[in-house]
């Protein structure tokens, strides 16, 4: 479907009215609809975190551009005077150069570029960087344009923009003063030009919202839509308070402990015989893994919300540890949902739970492990829907959850990529995390989406062999379904039955995966990759007599994964690993397993 | 012409029967359907198991199980209500998960349901603003795709959802999920009220109505009641006649 780029934004209720468009535009060259990188920054808040957010420049210099990219910040640059082709190539960020078309040159001329979108419009009159004026847009029949780099703009309006799309068939439609009355933005007529590119059914617009390519959505009964709308409200409200971000960050800090160090791991390196090695140790926060950066931001969400009950779901313990933690330190009601196999495997964790004052429920129901958890901790929710809040330990569920749950483990990637700037002057080539539901490898990758370069990989767990019928491998053997309120990846039978997961590590016991990581993998962007129970447990000793940290058995899959992907690497290549976890929970199965170690 | 269009025009309060398909073997199914059509409901579900079914209590996820146990298929459903060749005069519903439909083919569902005579669609995890993933299907086939409405329904969803109800409305009476309660709130007749004053179709009250003290509370508020656990629990237990009183308290009074 054509995109829709609403251009010269400068006020705060335009660029909300602009929240169904793919993209929002920001001038920063002479004209009426100029604003300074600050201004910019600050509309850029109401953004939707999957729009880009586009800034216009005309005969900038590259460090103008790149300061105005890195302070926004924006997520592309478009080009409207006569950038020579060594400035197109040096910026970093996808690049839109902007042509006048009075004649077919002018169209041959734009054939060259080597932007990555060409914009065209018609020429200007006394500001460059369109004019509103209406170009003939039959000089582009037959012009032979990749309409995959089309972009069309000048004079469009609610009013023709239909027929420009039938007879261009662009991939994204720009427009700034068809939008206007009087010189100003005019929030009814965003909304109608936008209607008019994508239709106006509810459908269409949760596509936006709620979905990832086509993963995603709401799929939850009735009793919990209220639930589940209040939360989206409650959660875009909250990302867009600076004071909310500094009270998460407040905890992030002086409780979790953060930043967490990217350790040089000097010795794996040497080992390994590939490229330099560094781990992201999220083994290092209070409570032993990422759980509990997600746990603090929806505990401070939920009280937001006046809510100070929660229900929880765990696998491996982690989670539910996390979120038994938070409800202490919050004082708030805490009940955890667990499967009677994790409680077993999980002993440890059960009594910390307890501990710290949850009530733990066993779940006997299907497999018990995991995915029943879920099942019942959705009951609970709808049962009590209106004073408890739904803390969901990954990154699964309905809408809000996968995109709240990435965002709050995001400052995994965040730090990561300051980190390894600092350390290396550089990004990563490659980095690794494993996928349970998919939290800590959402939250790793999602900094670096846009950095092509960087080689994205989600390893999860195999079992006991893809090719046997005990295994967790969801993006390897799965096919489309619909599970616990979203349509993803799923292991599941001919008859559209769940099936059973199966993998030594509790965390990764899951037969789904979340709807990003689904979209992520049909895309590409992501490799997903599967390692068997024994391989992880190999890693578990690698990496503790290298290294001297004992890791997560779910964290071990990565690092299983990193050995192998690291004979194919060089020795001035980066590798870096998130190391979910540490292995105090693991003790009983490494003990059990590992018995004999010599 | 679709058999839940006359249902309105009856005039008694109706009674829909929900049953496991499946618990107790498949070919259990029509001899259960044969009964409740004879003991006077006024419609009948017919539920398809589901392994992770969120939306149902205790009662309906053991049926659930037994039949998953036995094999059962939402393509064994749909093929053994196409052979059946005694007369059917009531109308007959489809109540499953979207995963099942899903993997099953959504236009393909459509149609069998069409060949198996089936008059209405229940999809509990398939809110009101997903429903245009079945909806078009469903619609060439003539088979409505009935909408549940609960107490947490805000004002503008029931108005979006009440607008375009088809079939009958299935307003569910408890917050929680499927299963007997002794206690029914007073808020409940109130929401129910307000539902059957907005909706263009029959409003029937679920979730939780397994006495008749239930339905004499919110008798003068709803046209009809859907009574499920309690239905799965008698044919379960081989007491089925046991619930004939409640159906005779719902349609005769
Ligand atoms: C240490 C650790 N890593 C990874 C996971 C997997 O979860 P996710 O894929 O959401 O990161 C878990 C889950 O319990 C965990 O405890």
């Amino acid at each position: 479907m054509t995109k829709v780029k609403i251009c010269g934004l400068k006020e705060k209720q335009h660029v909300q009215a602009a929240s169904r468009a793919d993209a929002v535009g920001f001038v920063f060259a002479p004209s009426k609809r100029q604003v300074t990188i600050e201004q910019a920054a600050e509309l850029a808040k109401h953004v939707p975190v999957d729009a880009d957010k586009i800034g216009v420049f005309v005969n900038a210099s590259l460090k103008e551009i790149e300061d105005t990219v890195a302070g926004v910040p924006l997520t592309m640059v478009q080009l409207h005077g006569d950038e020579p082709d060594e400035l197109v190539k040096a910026i970093q960020v996808p690049v839109i150069q902007a042509f006048s078309i009075r004649t077919k040159e002018d169209v041959a001329k734009l054939k060259r570029s080597l932007a990555d979108y060409v914009l065209v419009d018609a020429p200007g009159t006394d500001y460059r960087g369109g004019s509103g004026n209406v170009f003939d847009w039959s000089l582009l029949d037959g012009a032979d344009i990749d309409p995959d780099r089309l972009i069309v703009a000048g004079g469009l309006n609610p009013g023709n923009v239909h027929a420009a799309i039938e007879q261009t068939t662009p991939y994204m439609v720009d427009v700034s003063s068809g939008v206007e009355t009087d010189n100003r933005k005019d929030t009814v007529k965003i909304q109608e030009f936008i209607k008019q590119v994508k239709g106006d059914s509810v459908e269409q617009t949760l596509e936006k919202v709620g979905f990832f390519g086509k993963y995603g959505g709401q799929f939850v009964p009735e009793t919990l839509m209220k639930a589940v709308k209040e939360l989206e409200d409650a959660y875009n409200e909250a990302k867009e308070d600076p004071e909310f971000h500094k009270e998460y960050h407040h905890y992030l800090s002086e409780y979790v402990g953060r930043e967490q160090p990217l350790t040089f791991a000097k010795r794996m390196t040497e080992a390994y015989g590939g490229p330099k090695i560094y781990l992201k140790r999220e083994d290092l926060n209070h409570t032993g893994a990422h759980k509990v950066n997600n746990a603090i931001g929806q505990a401070l969400l939920a009280m937001r919300m006046g809510k100070r009950k929660i229900v929880a779901e765990t696998g491996a313990g982690q989670h539910g540890v996390a979120t038994a933690t938070i409800c202490a330190l919050f004082d708030l009601d805490c009940v955890i949902f667990m499967g009677e196999e994790d409680i077993k495997r999980q002993q440890l964790n059960v009594f910390r739970m307890k501990l710290l004052g949850a009530r733990v429920e066993s779940v006997t129901k299907g497999s018990a492990t995991l995915k029943d958890a879920v099942n019942e901790a959705l009951r609970y929710w709808v049962a009590n829907v209106e004073d408890t809040h739904y803390l969901i330990g990954s990154a699964l569920g309905p809408h809000p959850f996968p995109t709240m749950v990435r965002d709050f483990q995001s400052v995994i990637g965040e730090e990561t990529k300051r980190q390894i700037l600092e350390k290396e002057g550089r990004l990563p080539d490659t980095i690794l995390a494993c996928v349970g539901g998919g939290s800590n490898a959402i939250g790793m990758f999602y900094p670096f989406i846009q950095d092509k370069e960087v080689e994205l990989i989600g390893v999860e767990a195999a079992g006991q062999g893809v090719d046997t019928d005990k295994h967790a491998a969801t993006l390897t053997k799965g096919t489309d379904g619909v599970l616990h309120g979203a349509l993803m990846k799923l292991l599941q039978d001919d008859a559209g039955q769940v099936q059973e997961a199966h993998s030594i590590s509790a965390g990764l016991d899951y037969p789904g995966i979340g709807p990003e990581h689904a979209h992520l993998a049909d895309t590409g962007r992501v490799e997903y990759r599967s390692i068997t129970d024994d391989e992880a447990l190999a890693a578990v000793i690698s990496m503790s007599r290298l290294e001297g940290i004992i890791p997560a058995l779910e964290s071990a899959h990565a690092i299983a994964e990193a050995q192998k992907q690291a004979k194919q690497m060089t020795a001035d290549q980066i590798l870096v690993i998130c190391v979910s976890g540490r292995g105090d929970k693991d003790m009983a199965t490494y003990a059990e397993k590992l018995e004999g170690l010599s | 012409m679709n058999r839940l269009e006359q249902l309105k025009s009856s005039g008694n309060k109706a009674f829909v029967a929900y049953v496991m398909a499946g618990d107790g073997g498949l070919e259990r199914l029509r001899e259960q359907v044969q009964y409740l059509q004879g003991a006077g409901v006024t419609a009948i579900e017919i539920g398809i198991p589901f392994s992770d079914p969120v939306a149902d209590g205790p009662t309906i996820e053991a049926a659930g199980n037994r039949a998953l146990k036995q094999g059962v298929t939402l393509q064994k459903v749909l093929e053994e209500l196409k052979s059946w060749t005694f007369d059917i005069k009531i109308p007959l519903l489809v109540m499953t998960y979207l995963n099942p439909v899903l993997k099953f083919g959504v236009e393909r569902f459509a149609t069998e349901c069409g060949k198996a005579g089936i008059s209405g669609v229940i999809i509990p995890d398939l809110p009101y603003e997903h429903k245009q993933l079945v909806q078009p299907q469903l619609d060439k086939e003539n088979i409505k795709l009935i909408q549940l409405v609960t107490l947490t329904t805000t004002d503008i969803r029931l108005d979006a959802i009440l607008r375009e109800a088809e079939g009958f409305v299935y307003a569910v009476t408890i917050k929680g999920i499927t299963g007997s309660r002794d206690e029914l709130s007073q808020d409940v007749k109130m929401f129910m009220q307000k539902i059957r004053k907005k909706s263009p179709v029959p409003v029937y009250a679920g979730f939780g109505i397994s006495k008749s003290s239930h339905v004499d509370m919110l008798r003068d508020d709803v046209d009809g009641f859907i009574v499920g656990s309690a239905i799965v629990e008698a044919f379960n237990a081989g007491k089925i006649e046991e619930i004939e009183p409640l159906i005779r308290a719902v349609t005769t009074a």
